[in-house]
């Protein structure tokens, strides 16, 4: 699926700005990365850090930093966290967020309170579909993965 | 592949102030701080930037929308956006403002937070952990 060339995952989680999705993983942790909207908005990815293992994030902390040519920011977080692991390939190769963004997690985290209750904030499906196309439609967002 | 310990962040919370007289005349000087400031908002500093001189003026309506740093580049007033969304604030100095013809109650956009006399900025200053000047 995609709306202006942007990928879209129907089986994810969304923030309501379709900044960072989840995917819930087998083991009960959750692995949180960047929209082909986001990575198309930062351009480039020049270097990525996660927050050290281990380490409780509240909601509003990132679990990471983005840096690009042209923008620097954080990958936001939305719920109570430990971060597990940060992803060895994208620390080493920022630019497969560019790439290949819905394969390429940023981290790995252990939401405290469990995955149902941290993914309830979410959307997901049909409803994060029309969001996200509106998102891309509203802002004339057209995704590329040109990362020259 | 084992990850190197220093690619983790692990940074303690800390207060930064960033002191911008960069304006208009020099626009290759106008998206630094922005960038900075998002970044350092994003590793959970607490960020304070503090416009004065000609910086008051990037806080002027219309003065940053078609500025841009670099032939081709992104406009400052998206530099500003993403520094504002990553946690800064913004004050523009009081004093200031006049020697530019700028009303502080019309002309400012909204991005900025407080229009503060010089001596918040000393508070600021004595207060934090560090102090940037762009």
């Amino acid at each position: 699926m995609e709306c202006n060339g942007c990928e879209f995952h129907p089986e994810l989680y969304y923030d309501d700005e379709f900044q960072i999705w989840v995917r819930r993983e087998g083991d009960g942790s959750l692995t949180v990365g960047m929209t082909d909207i986001s990575q198309t908005i930062a351009g480039k990815i020049i270097h990525v850090r996660v927050r050290r293992p281990g380490t409780r994030r509240p909601p509003g902390k990132p679990v990471a930093t983005i840096e690009s040519g042209k923008w620097a920011g954080p990958i936001p977080n939305f719920f109570d966290c430990v971060i597990e692991e940060g992803n060895p390939d994208v620390l080493e190769s920022p630019t497969l967020l560019n790439s290949d963004p819905y394969n390429a997690w940023v981290a790995r985290v252990s939401p405290s309170a469990g995955p149902d209750e941290a993914l309830a904030k979410f959307l997901t499906g049909d409803a994060a579909h029309e969001g996200y196309c509106e998102r891309a439609v509203r802002e004339d967002i057209h995704c590329s993965r040109n990362i020259k | 592949m084992a990850i190197d310990p220093d690619q983790y962040l692990d940074n303690e919370d800390a207060s930064v102030v960033m002191i911008v007289t960069a304006g208009p005349s020099t626009p290759h000087r106008c998206a630094t701080p922005f960038y900075l400031a998002s970044l350092l908002a994003s590793m959970d500093a607490e960020v304070n930037m503090f416009f004065t001189m000609e910086g008051v003026r990037l806080m002027q309506k219309g003065v940053a929308d078609d500025l841009v740093a670099m032939e081709g580049g992104k406009k400052i007033i998206d530099f500003i956006r993403d520094a504002k969304r990553a946690g800064a604030v913004l004050h523009v100095c009081q004093p200031a403002l006049p020697g530019y013809r700028i009303d502080g109650q019309a002309d400012l956009i909204p991005e900025v937070d407080h229009v503060s006399r010089a001596s918040t900025l000393a508070d600021l200053i004595m207060t934090c952990d560090k102090v940037l000047s762009f």
